[in-house]
């Protein structure tokens, strides 16, 4: 009990492992996309260059080519085609230079990036970003040795475009590749949050599987579960283990605490039963009959004490077996009424015409009939108890039926605890409910109540799954 | 408001052929409502032919008055650089069938951006970066005074020209007019789309009109003027409207679309960054490409397109496109080109040289 208690202390306290797993998995992941996008970004950005920069360096060869040198002057002839391939990013502007071998611009923007060094444009062709006209734009520049006598040299063309196709693209790559990375890191959050739920399964059945368990049941726990978690299951097992000594301790102190006091008690009875009563004042002997009450009440739960005791230690050791319901109904009817019972009482037992066969222990289940009977006899029958078994469904029922007034159903989840008596009945039903019901319970059965109608009187109720075999 | 026409004036006196008094002129169309509002339109286009366009779009937008600026193309070019570089003024709207010039100012960051259904709905090669916007796409054509030149002689392609100029040399020295395209920004962007679309032939064409004295004029109604005077006979790249128009007026001037190839003009538009009036202008660009608007150049200015069947009266295909003909002139970067210093001024030299070597 008090290991529930605690468990739904830590759940409700701190945070679900799934929610934790699922945190810090998100976080790496939102990490990991904006790398990924980052360097998509990256990417995005060299490929554009490196596609853009093509289209300026195959435009500025084009412009050289058509530079030409006619009666020692060079002139040029500027292909459309050069524009045309620019074109290719439509709605870019196109700003170029033709520089001349003596440093002089032959044609196109004089403006142009007029203090950049063209010399290295010599060795191949050179790229670089500046603003121009307030417009950010990239420049290509490409050189040519011109081979002429009177105006041989290097001649440089520089074309510059603004960048908006260039953005255009890297928007458009990111973008894409945003949405790729998103996707999966939805995906990837899906899969993990269903893998930590699935991973999380045997968790969530061992909790359950505690919380099911009957309270009284303290059997190490035989359940398959991850390796992670074994080391759980293993100390809760160790605790369950631990407990059950404890109670079996506890248990056998009562039981031999309960077989102490017999003795002494049977001696005690014996010698109230020789005090002489004509000797007494009435007063007296009214005190000596309250003595043999209280000493034959004690000897009585002292009594179920032990039978408690037995009865429990059976279900730990006994092996069950099948048994004739009836036939214990009997026996325990038989021993339950006693010889000595008022003859106004009118008791009757009714059999089934078919056997009814029950996996169980025979004696635990006549004490338990027995428990019942005498409880009705003691606390309930006036005139008539009447004590059947019948067959109902998959269930054998033992009902005793008596004329009292019964137990308010108010009270009915109480009586079956131990030392608990019905508030409206006088005195305490002692241990006879909680026998019966800790022994129907091990026989996976049941004790139940059925109120009194005018038709029929106060009825206990044990219901007894009937052996698998016979119901088949 | 009359300073340009002076400064045109003293172009028209300078330059070696006389222009026509037409060009150059402001004309104001009165809104028909009360006046709320003036856009100005400064264009390469015979007020007469946009007139309809304008009418039409006042009827959309009857508290508007526009005013129309009629300009030879280089000389709009020359005030709209000017006006860019020192933030100035000048109109606003722009339009010139001179797309190289419009394609350059764009370049040149002095024009503003304009997007609409109407824009998006244009072919790519009809608009650039959303700021130049080809709206009327007309072939250059062959035009020939029937009363003067015999059936056999008409030619129907560019070679027909150079044969034929071979063949009778005599008959029709003096008899040819064309574009000058030191003058006119739409002739030289013609010959410069000649000389890349059919260099040899071209080639041929120039050598032929160089010994046969071609006339050149600024513009086309001047060259019109003089086949309907009976001076010329024939006339080379003529813009599609006005030779239609020609035809109108004067049913022996039959148009001829060359057989082998056509090139197609777009007449283009332009915000220029000092618009005053950008929104009215952007309205006037979207009527224009509107299919209202497209109905009515097509029907009452401009008379041909790349894409209808040709009005009646003119030779050539049955579709400019699908036949193959017609080959547009792209809107796009690649006019850049042709808008290149050293590369105009070349161009314009060996032909000025062509022709000049031979006058006599």
């Amino acid at each position: 009990m008090a290991l529930v208690i605690n468990w739904c202390l830590m759940t409700k306290t701190r945070r679900s492992l799934f929610y934790r797993l699922v945190v810090r998995v998100a976080l790496v992941l939102f990490v990991g996309a904006a790398v990924l996008i980052t360097a998509a970004w990256f990417y995005a950005k060299a490929a554009a260059d490196e596609a853009y920069d093509r289209l300026l360096q195959g435009a500025a060869i084009q412009i050289l080519d058509g530079l030409s040198v006619e009666d020692g002057r060079i002139g040029i002839n500027l292909p459309p085609a050069a524009f045309e391939l620019l074109g290719q990013a439509p709605r870019d502007r196109i700003f170029y230079r033709v520089v001349l071998p003596d440093g002089l611009t032959l044609t196109g923007y004089d403006d142009l990036a007029p203090s950049v060094d063209l010399t290295p444009a010599r060795s191949g062709p050179v790229f670089f970003s500046e603003d121009y006209r307030n417009v950010p734009l990239r420049i290509g520049i490409v050189g040519r040795a011109i081979s002429e006598a009177a105006a041989g040299g290097w001649a440089y063309v520089l074309v510059g475009q603004t960048t908006e196709a260039r953005k255009e693209f890297v928007t458009e790559l990111t973008t894409r590749a945003l949405v790729i990375v998103l996707i999966m890191s939805a995906l990837a959050l899906a899969g993990t949050a269903l893998a930590i739920r699935y991973s999380l399964r045997p968790v969530n059945q061992l909790g359950d599987m505690l919380l099911r368990r009957d309270p009284q049941d303290l059997t190490p726990l035989s359940v398959a579960v991850p390796g992670e978690l074994s080391p759980f299951v293993d100390s809760i097992n160790h605790f369950m283990r631990r407990l059950d000594e404890r109670v079996r301790l506890l248990q056998r102190f009562i039981a031999d605490s309960a077989h102490q006091i017999r003795t002494p008690l049977t001696a005690l009875s014996a010698q109230v039963s020789l005090i002489h009563e004509d000797a007494l004042s009435d007063n007296d002997r009214r005190h000596l009959e309250r003595v043999k009450d209280r000493a034959g009440e004690l000897a009585h739960f002292t009594g179920q004490l032990l039978n408690h005791a037995m009865v429990i230690h059976r279900f730990d050791s006994a092996q069950l077996g099948p048994l004739d319901v009836t036939e214990i109904a009997r026996k325990a009817f038989r021993a339950a009424v006693p010889i000595t019972i008022d003859p106004d009482t009118v008791v009757s037992f009714e059999g089934p015409d078919e056997t009814l066969i029950v996996l169980g222990d025979g004696l635990s289940l006549r004490e338990a009939i027995v428990n019942i009977i005498d409880n009705s006899l003691r606390h309930g029958t006036r005139f008539k108890l009447d004590v059947r078994v019948l067959k109902r469904g998959n269930f054998a029922l033992v009902e005793v039926e008596d004329d009292g007034p019964g137990i308010p159903p108010a009270d009915w989840g109480q009586v079956t605890k131990r030392f608990v008596s019905s508030k409206s009945g006088s005195g305490s039903s002692g241990l006879g409910f909680a026998i019966a019901s800790e022994v129907a319970i091990a026989l996976r059965g049941g004790l139940s109540f059925r109120e009194k109608t005018p038709e029929k009187g106060f009825t206990v109720v044990l219901e007894l799954p009937l052996h698998a075999e016979m119901t088949s | 408001m009359l300073k340009k026409p002076l400064l045109f004036a003293a172009l028209v006196l300078l330059s070696p052929v006389h222009a026509s008094a037409i060009e150059g002129e402001k004309t104001v169309f009165q809104s028909p409502g009360a006046e709320k509002s003036r856009l100005v339109i400064n264009g390469v286009t015979d007020a007469d032919a946009i007139k309809p366009l304008i009418l039409d779009f006042q009827q959309l937008a009857p508290d508007v008055t526009v005013e129309f600026n009629d300009y030879v193309s280089n000389d709009l070019f020359r005030e709209a650089e000017r006006a860019c570089s020192t933030g100035q003024n000048y109109g606003d709207l722009l339009i010139s069938s001179s797309a190289d010039q419009l394609v350059k100012l764009a370049n040149d960051g002095c024009a503003i951006p304009h997007s609409s259904a109407e824009t998006d709905a244009l072919a790519s090669w009809a608009n650039w970066r959303n700021e130049v916007f080809g709206f009327v796409f007309e072939p250059a054509v062959i035009v020939y005074d029937a009363s003067r030149v015999p059936q056999a002689d008409v030619p129907r392609s560019h070679a027909d020209i150079a044969d034929l100029l071979r063949r009778k040399p005599e008959d029709y020295r003096n008899r040819i007019g064309t574009y000058n395209i030191q003058l006119s920004g739409v002739g030289y962007l013609l010959a410069f789309h000649d000389a890349l679309q059919a260099p040899t032939i071209y080639g041929r064409l120039l050598e032929s009109f160089s010994r046969a004295e071609v006339v050149t004029g600024c513009c086309n109604n001047e060259v019109l003027d003089q086949i309907a005077s009976g001076r010329l006979r024939i006339a080379y790249n003529i813009l599609g409207s006005y030779a239609y128009a020609a035809f109108l007026k004067n049913p022996n001037l039959r148009v001829v679309i060359p057989r082998d190839y056509a090139l197609i003009l777009p007449r283009a538009a332009l915000i220029p960054v000092k618009s005053q009036q950008t929104d009215l202008a952007r309205r006037f660009i979207d009527y224009l490409l509107s299919s209202r608007g497209k109905t009515v150049a097509r029907e009452k200015a401009f008379f041909l397109s790349e894409d209808d069947p040709l009005p009646e009266g003119v030779e050539g295909p049955a579709s400019l496109i699908e036949s193959g003909i017609g080959r547009p002139i792209r809107i796009g970067p690649a006019l850049l080109a042709a808008q290149d210093r050293a590369t105009r001024e070349r161009f314009i030299r060996n032909w000025t040289a062509l022709f000049t070597a031979l006058d006599p």
